[in-house]
């Protein structure tokens, strides 16, 4: 630090813009080392409301960042409320990723190496994830931003079907990542049955909680799935395209109903 | 007590999440940052958002600074750079200096030639133009296509008349040394 400080004078004119460049360049480059004068500019008249400004900033640090799929869904276009919507579903917590990845860990692991028995496994576990996943997006029960949900003014059916993509998104990878270590064509006859599941749990919760339909799907489906392994030992009944198309009607017509009833989602909201 | 730490310790402590020291540095900084802001860029309200994202990117980021030179300066550069970004979206518009557009003071100008010589002559015989160039890439360090963000002009223009200007100075410095 040299002896020498922007006087009065010249400090005055800096502040009011009347200086002259090269003396307001001497004046900039002593003031980035010089912690009294920059103090002295400080006192002069501000050009800001400063204080109004560090509300601003400490209000902008304060809010927890944006979470990683948070900022994904914002880049992918979707604004930041409805971002902050959709990744807040229970689904995303990373809890709950670990046990669907686990489930399917063991349920693909025990197809690959178990023949017959690990496949119908396989055919139990994976086709009823997604609609778990997607139940447990927006169940009111297990929703962390439920009640903020209640009273805002948002369309439900549009809540819904953003979690459910956004969550199949999530989901679906996860149940083709496993399904590659299981032999044949069992990889993916999945695919159709878990569509249907997911769309009739989206048309049962315009009646009862998702969660609860979820699982009555998911019962049913396990139910149907002993009996065929009892009856015989070739987990290719459901891999035929007699039931394949089966599940495709189930999907399309439990998604019609969906939409016609969806105005019932939100008096159904306070379910659970 | 926050008055007696040093800005390096200031920074220290806002690395460790202390929000005393984050507004100690902030109440240390954010006036002259906004003088210097609005001497490149008339809109005030620009000004106090680009003040607004330099201390976010400062609290989000307090180990960008690397320990070399003044964290002032270290500031200065986040702030600019910040001014420029948000220049950059649309309907930002800067209105750049208007220092010295009136002529200044006789005795202003006997002060300054006693005090900078031949270099703030020439400094001053420069267009507002040319100056804001000067300003924007010698003075401020910016890049070219920085400066002609904050300037509002291509990119070319930024060049030639940086040209122009160094031109116009070793002109003026040869003539006067003569």
């Amino acid at each position: 630090m040299t002896g020498w400080h922007l006087d009065d004078d010249l400090l005055r004119r800096y502040a009011e813009r009347t200086d002259s460049l090269a003396e307001g360049a001497s004046a900039e480059q002593h003031l980035l080392s010089c912690g009294p004068c920059r103090a002295r500019v400080n006192a002069a008249a501000g050009v800001i409301d400063v204080a109004a400004v560090w509300t601003r900033t400490q209000d902008t640090v304060e809010v927890p960042r944006p979470s990683v799929l948070e900022r994904v869904l914002r880049v992918a276009g979707l604004p930041a409320h409805e971002a902050r919507l959709v990744a807040v579903a229970s689904a995303f917590r990373g809890a709950w990723l670990a046990g669907v990845a686990t489930v399917l860990a063991f349920a693909g692991v025990a197809a690959a190496f178990g023949h017959a028995r690990g496949m119908w496994l396989f055919l139990a576990v994976a086709p009823i994830v997604p609609c778990l996943v997607v139940a447990s997006s927006y169940d009111p029960w297990l929703d962390v931003a439920f009640e903020p949900e209640l009273v805002t003014p948002y369309p439900a059916l549009r809540l819904v079907l953003l979690r459910t993509i956004a969550v199949l998104a999530l989901a679906l990878p996860l149940v083709l990542l496993f399904g590659l270590v299981v032999p044949g064509a069992a990889a993916f006859a999945w695919l159709l049955p878990a569509t249907g599941f997911v769309a009739v749990v989206l048309a049962a919760s315009t009646w009862v909680s998702p969660l609860r339909s979820a699982c009555a799907v998911s019962a049913a489906w396990l139910a149907v799935i002993w009996l065929l392994a009892a009856r015989s030992d070739a987990p290719e009944a459901v891999l035929q395209a007699r039931a394949q198309a089966g599940f495709l009607i189930l999907a399309a017509a439990s998604f019609m109903i969906f939409l016609i009833r969806r105005r019932r989602l939100r008096q159904l909201r306070p379910w659970g | 007590m926050d008055s007696r730490r040093s800005d390096e310790q200031l920074l220290l402590a806002v690395a460790e999440r202390d929000m005393g020291a984050f507004r100690a540095l902030y109440e240390r900084h954010a006036g002259w940052l906004a003088i210097r802001l609005a001497r490149r860029c008339n809109d005030r309200d620009l000004v106090a958002d680009a003040i607004q994202d330099t201390f976010v990117a400062v609290w989000q980021r307090p180990q960008g600074f690397r320990g070399d030179g003044d964290i002032a300066a270290w500031l200065w550069g986040i702030a600019i750079r910040r001014l420029v970004s948000r220049l950059r979206t649309p309907g930002g518009v800067a209105a750049v200096l208007g220092s010295a557009e009136s002529a200044p003071a006789a005795e202003d100008q006997v002060l300054l030639s006693v005090e900078y010589g031949d270099i703030g002559q020439a400094l001053a015989r420069l267009s507002p133009e040319m100056r804001a160039v000067i300003q924007a890439v010698v003075l401020d360090g910016l890049t070219a296509r920085e400066a002609a963000q904050l300037l509002h002009v291509p990119l070319s223009s930024v060049k030639t008349r940086l040209y122009r200007a160094k031109a116009h100075l070793r002109a003026a410095l040869a003539e006067g040394s003569s």
